[in-house]
């Protein structure tokens, strides 16, 4: 009784997505917001990778013979107070930032994704238990309960990371729980529901796989405001130490020099803005391609 | 105002029409060159399944498109003043003031947060330039003509104070306060109950009638557009395929769309054994430009000039034109025959077997501490092996509580169901039922993997047994849900149910959210899955010829109980509750010779609140023969083992 006739599949309707496809859609690479973000993170990421076989001074050489030079071939930064390079001290700088801003947004995906999963699944005692937690974090500025952290559990790269999750973490979950609520009253579920699917199927299979998408977005917006608040910690003196080199306290460093030396801080500076600039594109075109109105 | 009986001049004429949405994908031509004329105080009934730019045609017309439609060519005359050339600001003025509207869903086309005197009055004493008090008076007025009880206190109220039947009236009352010449209303019954539908265009048909008012009706019920209007539109593929009188158009259709659509509605003296006839495929994708007539893939007698030239309207008679190229559309007897089939006869014997047991179901939710929800009371039901049973109510009259309690989506407060093998279930929604990011193939082999059922081969081996038995190339097992149109997607869902082979399928609104030209498709395919594989149906709905066709019984609810249960044929024949009767007489008929004749008497008022049950009979309060004796005590169905149990102390 087929009477129905069907076209031909399209070729790249293939069975096996990766996860990346799945998610994203095959308009990743050709869409403009997204192309802008690839034109400023891949050249800073490249760099970045290659800094130890690229000819230029160590980050913490010092160099006494050339102290605070202004932008040169040589010193594509300039050099500051110690005669340290200060391209290369901002690249060292940028891999902590890296480091810190995918740790956190990882972290943050992670717990925010089981525990949300779970309150808003669950409900009863379980989200209440989950949620009243978050409340109390989410009433402290996420800056400020950083900075409180990080002055009980001392200085270095993992307690920022620690610290700054901490404070994203309950954002998380309170965006997973709401859209496991929303999910767990759709159709499919029920449907699943009717063959006797356990739990873990149905939120593992039903519930998570749609939930990813928004998390992704909210992820890539994590880890750019994860690098700033390094930067702002470090600057502030309660983060990644000197000698070590971190994007904030290289700007602090050059914060006393400004007037003789400005580049130490500004060249820095915009380095940040442009990996911020850059995520916030990356997770502003992931977003409207995750937007069903915009196919 | 000083009316008289309805001159005929034109009031609004319609000329090649074009309207345009773009999209990332494409243009899609909406509205393709629609030419028509209304006269005054005639009601026009524009017919077309989702898509065929019906709405799209009704929003240019007022230019009240929003972002990516526009208005690509054409006049609107209205009064014989071009309202193509009008400012926004003038336009302002004829709507409303010229043009009343009534939309489709009461529940967001009123203010939530405005009192229903606020949005009544003003625009009353803008268009009308009456007083404060003058204003207030008319809207009251026309409250109570609607059938608002108590309009004086109600127009006080807020929106969510009333019921989607109460709203769609207040929607009314605003379109016909400021007297307009034109009222277009677009599907304004499709959201509401049939005794609501009945009510709605009651009052329609009247008011309007009443102000000499013209009305273009748009809908997709042929059966509503036979009891009320005067001449019929039909659009397919974004042009108008037919126009004329109601009664040619029913009696004489000329296009062969028109004939297939009203071959779809399963009609009351129809056989069981007869398939309904069925239109095959889908209506083409308006992205594309269509070559040729938009229909000729999905019809008998497409030949060669029909792939290469799109024919236009012609004239078919008075009054009555049609756009094919033959002069009388599809031939009764060479081409309508091949969409006439008969099912084997009876290939499987019912034993006679209980599949269903449900004994005394009760269930309750509790909202908030207090609150109480008394969705289901003391339902009795079975069904047997090979056997459909529908289940038909307004809504919220615990029929989908039903369906999911029987499926374990819900556990009852108290009584049993027994259920012989396993229940399966179809879902209304097509587009919701599906997990977007999995294959056709992964959401039917699910039930498959959770109770592992066979190997991985096996099971892709089963997964395309299940597509091509419901009438689907295997290959849909790669694709996604949403590259499926609405009726693949149901079919896909019957699959997905025969997975695990269940005794039965509970089956809830599986057609509603379907076109019609597809409806009969699904309806068809449930039958002959029923004869193959011996399945009991449990079929829910509120379409209540579809229920006929499609049952061997009926259970009909009410406030969560059953009222009456029988055969589907003598309940229909002769029902003898009285809400039965009411739902009945409520369906609109697709023959307007036959509704000429009716005296439709709606059932009055909304649904008890199942919150605060009425002590006596449920349906008491809006019964015609009701006694002081309905209001004490309750009615009770009679032994469920009776193959006919009525719950009133006067059916006979």
């Amino acid at each position: 009784m087929a009477d129905i006739t069907l076209s031909p599949i399209p070729a790249r309707q293939r069975r096996f997505q990766s996860l990346f496809t799945a998610v994203i859609g095959h308009r990743f690479l050709g869409h403009r917001k997204v192309q802008l973000a690839l034109i400023i993170l891949v050249p800073i990421l490249l760099l970045t990778i290659l800094a130890p076989v690229l000819p230029i001074q160590k980050p913490l050489e010092t160099n006494l013979r050339a102290m605070m030079q202004f932008p040169s071939i040589e010193h594509v930064f300039g050099t500051d107070k110690m005669g340290r390079d200060i391209f290369s001290r901002t690249l060292a700088g940028v891999e902590v930032s890296l480091m810190v801003g995918l740790s956190v947004a990882a972290i943050a995906l992670l717990f925010g994704m089981v525990l949300g999963t779970l309150a808003g699944f669950y409900g009863g005692w379980v989200d209440r238990i989950i949620m009243t937690v978050v409340d109390i974090f989410l009433a402290f500025p996420s800056l400020l309960l950083a900075i409180g952290l990080v002055s009980v559990m001392g200085t270095g790269i993992v307690p920022v990371i620690l610290a700054i999750s901490l404070a994203d973490v309950p954002r998380f979950i309170r965006l997973q729980r709401s859209q496991v609520l929303s999910l767990r009253s759709r159709a499919f579920i029920d449907a699943a529901r009717t063959i006797d699917a356990s739990q873990y199927w149905l939120m593992s299979r039903h519930i998570v796989p749609n939930t990813l998408a928004p998390m992704l977005v909210a992820a890539s917006i994590t880890a750019a405001n994860a690098i700033l608040v390094e930067a702002s910690l470090s600057f502030l003196g309660l983060g990644i130490m000197p000698p070590q080199p971190s994007l904030g306290n290289i700007v602090r460093d050059g914060q006393t020099y400004l007037e003789q030396a400005w580049w130490i801080s500004t060249l820095p500076g915009a380095v940040i803005l442009l990996i911020a600039i850059g995520l916030h594109f990356l997770s502003d075109g992931v977003r409207e391609l995750l937007d069903p109105r915009s196919r | 105002m000083n009316y008289q009986a309805p001159v005929r001049t034109t009031l609004l004429e319609v000329r090649n029409l074009r309207t345009e949405f773009q999209t990332p994908k494409g243009i899609v031509r909406a509205v393709d060159g629609v030419s028509f004329t209304i006269e005054r105080g005639e009601r026009v009934a524009v017919v077309g399944e989702s898509g065929s730019g019906k709405s799209a045609m009704a929003m240019s017309i007022l230019r009240l498109l929003s972002h990516p439609g526009r208005v690509a060519g054409g006049e609107v005359l209205l009064d014989g003043r071009d309202l193509s050339k009008l400012s926004e600001r003038q336009l302002n003025a004829v709507r409303g003031r010229l043009v009343g509207t009534v939309f489709q869903d009461p529940m967001s086309s009123l203010d939530p947060v405005m009192r229903i005197s606020r949005q009544m009055i003003e625009p009353i004493m803008r268009n009308l330039r009456l007083t404060q008090q003058e204003a207030r008076a008319e809207a009251v007025k026309w409250l109570g003509k609607v059938g608002i009880p108590e309009p004086e206190r109600r127009i006080e109220a807020f929106p969510f104070e009333m019921s989607g039947g109460m709203r769609q009236r207040v929607m009314i009352a605003m379109a016909l306060s400021c007297q307009p010449q034109l009222v277009i209303a677009d599907e304004p019954t499709t959201a509401l109950d049939v005794t609501m539908q009945a009510q709605i265009v009651e009052v329609l048909k009247n008011l309007t009638a009443e102000a000499g008012a013209a009305m273009m009706f748009i809908t997709h019920d042929l059966g509503l557009v036979a009891r009320f209007a005067h001449k019929v539109a039909v659009m397919y593929a974004g042009r108008i395929v037919e126009f004329g009188r109601v009664e040619d158009i029913f009696a004489r259709p000329q296009h062969p769309y028109t004939q297939s659509l009203l071959g779809t509605i399963p009609s009351t003296s129809m056989l069981k054994t007869d398939r309904l006839p069925q239109i095959p495929g889908m209506p083409p994708d308006m992205r594309f430009p269509v070559t040729g007539c938009a229909f000729k893939e999905r019809c008998a007698a497409a030949h060669e000039r029909c792939f290469a030239e799109a024919p236009l309207l012609s004239d078919r008679g008075p009054e009555h034109e049609a756009a094919c190229w033959l002069p009388h559309g599809l031939d009764e007897t060479a081409d309508f025959a091949a969409t006439r089939t008969t099912r084997p006869n009876q290939p499987f014997e019912p034993d006679g077997s209980v599949v269903v047991e449900v004994n005394a179901l009760w269930k309750q939710f509790k909202t908030s501490r207090k609150v109480v929800v008394r969705a289901v009371n003391g339902v009795n039901l079975r069904v047997h092996k090979g056997e459909t049973l529908g289940i038909v109510g307004e809504s919220g009259c615990g029929k989908s509580t039903v369906a999911r309690l029987l499926l374990g989506l819900e556990k009852p407060t108290s009584g049993d169901i027994f259920i012989a093998g396993l229940a399966q279930m179809v879902f209304q929604d097509p587009a919701a039922s599906f997990n977007p990011k999995m294959t056709i193939g992964d959401i039917i082999a699910e039930p498959l993997v959770v109770k592992a059922r066979g190997g991985k081969a096996e099971r892709l081996e089963t997964v395309r047994q299940l597509i091509s038995q419901v009438g689907l190339d295997p290959a849909f097992a790669e694709r996604y849900p949403h590259q499926l149109s609405g009726g693949q997607r149901q079919r896909i869902a019957v699959a997905r149910a025969l997975a695990l082979n269940p005794s039965v399928v509970v089956a809830d609104e599986p057609t509603s959210a379907l076109d019609v030209s597809v409806r009969a498709q699904i309806i068809n395919l449930l039958v002959d899955l029923k004869q193959e594989l011996g399945i009991s149906f449990v079929f829910i709905s509120h379409d209540l010829l579809t229920v006929r066709y499609i049952s061997d019984r009926i259970a009909v609810m009410y406030l969560g109980e059953v009222v009456e249960y029988g055969a589907a044929e003598e309940v229909f024949a002769d029902p003898r509750h009285p809400y039965t009767r009411a739902l009945i007489d409520a369906v609109p008929v697709p023959d307007p010779a036959i509704e000429g004749r009716r005296t439709v008497a709606p059932l009055q008022g909304d649904l008890p609140s199942p919150l605060d049950l009425p002590v006596g009979c449920a349906f008491a309060s809006r019964c015609p023969m009701a006694t002081d004796r309905c209001r004490m005590e309750k009615p009770v169905l009679p032994n469920h083992e009776l193959s006919r149990q009525v719950a009133c102390h006067y059916a006979h």
